[in-house]
């Protein structure tokens, strides 16, 4: 690569081993690469720098033209020290030995010691390097410091003071990453803590993470206070399915049940980082209105019965009649959506399936490439429009924040109400609700140098700032919207005026979206809201209802109630109870998703697998299971056995899944071809 | 040798602290003949008279005037007083702030021009309400008469001076967290990255930034005026320090006060000039501000002032707080007392002075309620050694360099309070302990 | 005939008895067990033990350390949160479930050793065995003493003591 012969380099020398890093490479990245270890507590790779904790220290002198070694007289904080030429790094020495044993024994003069009861126990930075580097004994007889323990900072977080390091790490994060600047020192000296200001409640969309990276039990996990300890655990790799970013975690689960959900290291998707939402939205996995068994009507009630039954009436309903149609929404693998399409189009001749409920379909055609959200950083200026993304797509609004921070690239944030991402923006454009086609238009027009007066005074974005915003706009300038605007009215003007102002990302709401539209689900002639409606006016004979509430995800209510009334036959396939359950004729119990093997289209396109984590809970089933054994009885032949078998058959037939399949995915996902 | 008043000459003269009477004095020479000169000149200059920083580390003052970026580029460039005079036992700023601001605001004026500096600050400590009060006044005479502001003295160049006050923190006049504190943060130290002692590269708001101390600026008008050459003569029996240095004489001496010397003075000879000790003999002396060694009465017999020469006693010039301790004094008390200071000032950044400092803390006051044990003097050199060195900035240095120096010297008084449980003074304490 | 009698009979049996005779001034080796019991060698390690501090309050604290240090995975501890009206143990945390699976329990005392509050402590109770799988689970009623110091008593040797206290867990 061209870009590669253009990094400077120095050469160091790091135990006697010489080391050729990057220009201004902190040392102690640079002694990684060797595989010696540094230890760290106040260090984080995706942050800045700071230099408080001193655990890092080594010794590190100068090379000189006679080739003798000069030590620098203090040693030195390998995470603030950027590799020159010449240097010497020391990691290893007695006497850094001893620092690091200093360092860590006024690090435990005033921590409790309760690590038998304390959360972070087993997997704590403090303990780990108390092992290895730390004194076996105490010297210290004074009192310790006594501050309250278990203060609830959020819903999410709790604080205990006495345990805190005073790294810093937390405040960072809120300060460099998160950007809503929640937590902060109080006090100082040996009194300093860290704390929201006045003890207001810790409001932050990001709160999770700070637990993740605090070295000491210090903040931890409210929902996972006392649940376990990390050797009661195992560990699987995951997907959250919260929303279209298909963030990595790692799901922690204790005898079946997922008690915790921590970051996943995806560079290309959520770098480490978990939004709440995705961190804490996993009680339905353990909910007591898991659906476990296969339900039939029988007169008024709903009856458990067997799978074959209900199978029976399902196939009686959808196959006495052709105007029959499906409604998906949330969470369901590429595999689901596949098999249920399949199942619709050969089984049921039906291709009246929708799984968007936005007010205006996406235009965005569903095999257009889309640029990757990793890419977002390197784009000079970014214009997020009509989009709340801190809400929408957290992981997306960390990127643009990055992106700003890191890179300074130039946001422009256009939207009708106030937004996290105001506060560093460079221009905010606060339209007039209903008018974003104007303003999209109108940007276009100042792009082209024409006048936007009639736009500003329809919008009540002054003139000036229009023109401002444009002249930022270049062909490279990331343009992020996400199904939110799609739910204004002009939504599709608008986003056809954006579309030539840069780089449109039009990102998908819910799990798998994306790869709903790739699949071909909602080429029907019907739209969601008219499947709907037709329901309601009985013109529809059978309605299946896939892993969606419609009560969630549509806004008009009524209109889904008597709908869900009126509809002759409804199938409700799901995995928890829903809004939908008291009106089902049939009730097929579904696998969450984590409980089945499958793979996720997240909304840049990437393709995930995500293995099942918990076994099925009672006689659920994946839903392409259901499907394939249906088709099964519809017309005999070889049903699909696995996930892999599925995607393999999806590939065949929708060319962008190809060799997309279960099995043939690495960890780290692949981008759709 | 008696007192060399360069500073302090027309300190007690209410006169001088007016615009007008500062101008009778001779003042402003200085910036009239700095305009006529190159940038690179009035450099030359300080580098020629050997002028060191006078806050504390003795830093040569020309490298930093010299380390500001000769090329402007779009950042504005800072000149910076650190006024945060808060060292305990130093009491010279407040005295040139309140009686002598113009020596200040001209030495920073001529700072600017060296240094294409485009704003000062001069951030004082928040107690200093007189001296902030003075330099305000002093300022607004300056403008008034286009010393300070657009085009000085039609020269089209400008320099804008600021005041900021503190808001009571030891550590705000280290010099970064004086910045941070400066930019509305945290008064802690900030990391100088690109890895750099000086922020003359990227210091306040990412800008090339001067900062220096009150005296130091002080003392550029009269080098300008009579040349490096001249300054240099000051102080020239010494290794490598140069011109005069104030001062403040406190503690058990019979007229305590700012004293101007020139360097190549005995401290006796300082101790003399305070008219001797009060109430006893000598005992022991703190030469340069609570945060350097304590030297015994023998040191202070051969210490000569200069930063070099104060090292053959291991103590060091400091900021020039000089204490003088008289017989009666109990050094575990009055060591107690510093370290509480200390601990009370730790910012809390860096592990071994947030921790170190209460722990020393917490031995000595052990050892004080007489609950001393066998191994806390090892124990407390341990900590001492633990910090020295290991913390973020200068201020654990300093919380760690007078407990080291006591027992160094003063060992047997340690061991004595610990294995009586009482102090070895037996006289009454004739230092007032505020808690 | 009679000599022969004497000789195959008589003698054998007297001098068989001579033995018997022989040994009866020696010490008694067997216990009649299970009336009575043998003493237990000091560091015996049989039955668990949750102990109690002197307040009565329960000494587990639910940190899971003993799961963690056992090698055969046969302890398995919930934990939950103390408050002020219902408090079990000092501190934060308590053991909600408290579960030895004695089937696998290989007696090794690493629990015991990894305990930080000395609350899991094998005795000399050695009378295991039991009729149902099910009952080889040792809740934490079955295993938390009713009160302090109860686990230090003695393994009585008395027979009624020991039927009674049979009985009486046989009941829970």
């Amino acid at each position: 690569m061209a870009a590669a012969t253009q990094i400077e380099t120095v050469t160091i020398t790091v135990n006697d081993l010489e080391l050729t890093v990057p220009k201004g490479e902190l040392i102690v990245e640079s002694v990684k690469r060797l595989g010696f270890e540094i230890p760290i507590f106040c260090y984080h790779p995706r942050m800045k720098p700071v230099g408080m904790c001193r655990m890092c220290i080594v010794e590190v002198g100068f090379k000189q033209p006679d080739g003798s070694v000069r030590k620098m007289p203090k040693p030195q904080a390998a995470c603030t020290l950027p590799a020159s030429e010449g240097m010497v790094v020391y990691t290893d020495t007695e006497a850094v030995h001893r620092d690091r044993k200093g360092v860590l024994e006024f690090l435990l003069v005033n921590h409790p010691l309760d690590c038998p009861i304390c959360d972070r126990g087993g997997e704590c930075p403090l303990q780990n390097n108390t092992l290895f580097y730390g004194p076996s004994t105490s010297r210290y007889v004074e009192i310790k410091r006594h501050l309250p323990k278990a203060y609830p900072l959020s819903k999410y977080v709790t604080l205990d003071l006495e345990r805190c390091i005073q790294c810093g790490r937390c405040v960072r994060f809120t300060e460099e990453i998160s950007g809503d600047s929640q937590l902060a020192f109080r006090f100082r000296g040996a009194n300093m803590q860290p704390s929201t200001f006045g003890l207001m409640e810790f409001e932050s969309k990001f709160s999770g993470n700070v637990i993740e990276i605090c070295p000491v039990g210090a903040l931890t996990s409210s929902k996972y206070r006392f649940r376990a300890r990390p050797w009661d655990l195992q560990t699987r790799p995951a997907i959250c399915t919260n929303c279209s970013n298909g963030c990595n975690v790692w799901m922690d689960y204790r005898v079946d049940k997922v008690v915790r959900i921590n970051g996943r290291t995806n560079e290309a998707i959520n770098e480490e980082w978990t939004c709440d939402r995705g961190k804490f939205g996993h009680d339905f996995y353990n909910s007591p209105d898991r659906l476990n068994v296969p339900l039939v009507r029988r007169g008024t009630a709903l009856v458990e019965t067997n799978w074959s039954e209900a199978y029976s009436d399902c196939i009686r309903a959808f196959t006495s009649s052709t105007n029959t149609a499906g409604l998906g929404g949330n969470a369901n693998s590429n595999e689901d959506l596949f098999a249920w399409k399949k199942l619709f189009n050969e089984g049921f001749k039906s291709n009246e399936l929708d799984y968007n409920w936005t007010k205006v379909a996406p235009i965005a055609d569903p095999t257009h490439a889309k640029p990757s959200i990793a890419s977002i950083e390197d784009a000079p200026s970014i214009l997020v429009f009509g989009s709340s993304l801190a809400d929408e797509l957290p992981i997306v609004f960390l990127r643009v924040r990055k992106a700003w921070f890191k890179n300074g690239a130039k946001v422009i944030v256009a939207h009708d109400q106030a937004t996290d991402a105001d506060s560093f923006a460079e221009l905010v454009l606060n339209y007039q609700p209903g008018t974003e086609a104007t303003l999209a238009q109108a940007l276009a027009d100042a792009k082209a140098g024409k006048s936007v007066e009639a736009a500003a005074k329809l919008t009540g974005v002054p003139a000036e700032k229009i023109a401002a915003a444009a002249a930022h706009l270049t062909s490279s300038t990331a343009i992020i919207t996400s199904h939110e605007l799609l739910n204004r009215p002009g939504a599709h003007d608008a986003l056809g005026a954006l579309k030539g102002l840069g780089e449109l990302r039009n990102y998908a709401l819910n799990a798998n979206d994306q790869g709903a539209a790739e699949i071909g689900i909602g080429t029907g002639t019907k739209r969601s809201a008219q499947i709907l409606a037709d329901a309601r006016d009985g013109k529809l004979d059978a309605l299946w209802l896939l892993g969606v509430d419609p009560f969630e995800v549509c806004e008009d209510h009524d209109l889904v109630q008597a709908a869900l009334e009126n509809v002759a036959f409804l199938v409700v396939q799901a995995h928890t109870k829903n809004g939908a359950f008291p009106y089902a004729s049939v009730v097929l119990p579904m696998t969450a998703p984590a409980e089945a093997d499958g793979t996720y289209t997240n909304a840049d396109r990437h393709i995930q697998r995500f293995g099942a984590v918990l076994p099925a809970k009672g006689e659920a089933k994946p839903a392409w299971k259901a499907f394939s054994e249906i088709s099964l009885r519809l017309k005999p032949g070889r049903p699909w056995f696995n996930a892999d078998e599925v995607g393999r058959a999806l590939g065949a037939e929708v060319a962008a899944f190809a060799n997309h399949s279960f099995n043939q995915l690495p960890t780290e996902g692949l981008p759709l071809v | 040798m008696a007192e060399r008043k360069l500073i302090l000459e027309h300190a007690h003269d209410p006169a001088y602290r007016t615009l007008d009477g500062y101008l009778a004095k001779g003042g402003y020479e200085a910036l009239k003949k700095a305009l006529k000169m190159e940038r690179q000149a009035i450099i030359d200059e300080v580098k020629t008279s050997g002028l060191r920083g006078r806050g504390g580390a003795g830093f040569p003052t020309w490298i930093k005037w010299n380390g500001i970026p000769k090329e402007k580029s779009d950042k504005l460039h800072y000149v910076l007083c650190n006024a945060d005079e808060g060292e305990p036992g130093t009491f010279k700023d407040k005295q040139i702030m309140e009686q002598t601001p113009y020596l200040l605001i001209e030495g920073m004026t001529i700072a600017g021009l060296a240094t294409q500096g485009d704003r000062g600050y001069i951030y004082i400590r928040g107690e200093f309400i007189d001296a902030a009060r003075s330099l305000r006044n002093a300022i607004d005479q300056a403008y008034a008469k286009g010393y300070l502001g657009k085009n000085i003295l039609g020269s089209g160049r400008d320099f804008d001076l600021f005041i900021h006050l503190g808001a009571g923190s030891y550590e705000c006049g280290e010099e970064s967290a004086l910045m941070s504190s400066l930019m509305g943060e945290r008064g802690m130290p900030r990391l100088k990255f690109p890895h750099a002692p000086l922020p003359t590269i990227s210091g306040l708001w990412d800008s090339p930034t001067l900062i220096n101390n009150v005296e130091t600026y002080a003392c550029a008008p009269f080098i300008i005026k009579n040349g490096g050459e001249w300054y240099s003569t000051l102080g020239a029996s010494t290794k490598n320090s140069r011109g005069t240095k104030i001062f403040s004489v406190s503690g058990h001496v019979n007229n305590p006060g700012n004293f101007e010397i020139e360097f190549g003075t005995s401290l006796k000879e300082l101790l003399e000039m305070a008219g001797g000790v009060k109430g006893g003999k000598l005992k022991a002396c703190v030469p340069g501000g609570s945060s350097v060694p304590i030297i015994n009465a023998e040191a202070v017999d051969r210490a000569i002032i200069g930063y070099e020469e104060m090292a053959d006693v291991k103590s060091m010039v400091g900021s020039g707080g000089c204490m003088f301790l008289n017989e009666h004094t109990c050094i575990v008390t009055f060591i107690w007392r510093t370290a509480l200071f200390y601990a009370n000032e730790s910012c809390g950044k860096c592990t071994p002075c947030r921790e170190g400092t209460r722990w020393m803390l917490q031995i000595l006051d052990r050892i004080r309620q007489g609950k001393g044990q066998q191994g806390d003097i090892e124990l407390l050199e341990e900590v001492c050694s633990q910090i020295d060195g290991r913390s973020f900035c200068g201020l654990g240095d300093a919380a760690a360099w007078p407990v080291q120096g006591a027992i160094r010297v003063f060992r047997e008084e340690f061991e004595y309070f610990i294995a009586n449980g009482r102090s070895i003074v037996t006289s009454e304490p004739s230092l007032v302990m505020a808690p | 005939m009679s000599l022969g009698i004497y000789k195959g009979i008589v003698k054998p049996i007297t001098s068989g008895l001579g033995i018997t005779y022989r040994r009866l001034k020696h010490k008694k080796v067997t216990v009649s067990y299970p009336e009575e019991m043998r003493e237990q060698f000091p560091r015996t390690r049989w039955r668990h033990f949750l102990t109690r501090y002197e307040s009565g309050l329960e000494r587990c604290i639910g940190c899971s350390l003993c799961a963690g240090a056992c090698p055969a995975r046969c302890i398995n501890v919930v934990a939950a949160e103390n408050t002020d009206e219902a408090r079990y143990s000092p501190g934060e945390r308590y053991a909600v479930r408290y579960e030895i699976n004695m089937i696998r329990c290989i007696f090794c005392g690493y629990c015991q050793d990894a305990c930080p509050t000395g609350a899991i402590v094998l005795r000399k109770n050695f009378e295991l065995a039991d009729y149902h799988r099910e009952d080889f689970i040792y809740t934490k009623d079955r295993l938390l003493e009713e009160y302090p110091g109860q686990s230090d008593e003695p393994y009585t040797s008395n027979r009624k003591e020991w039927a009674e206290a049979r009985a009486d867990e046989k009941r829970r």
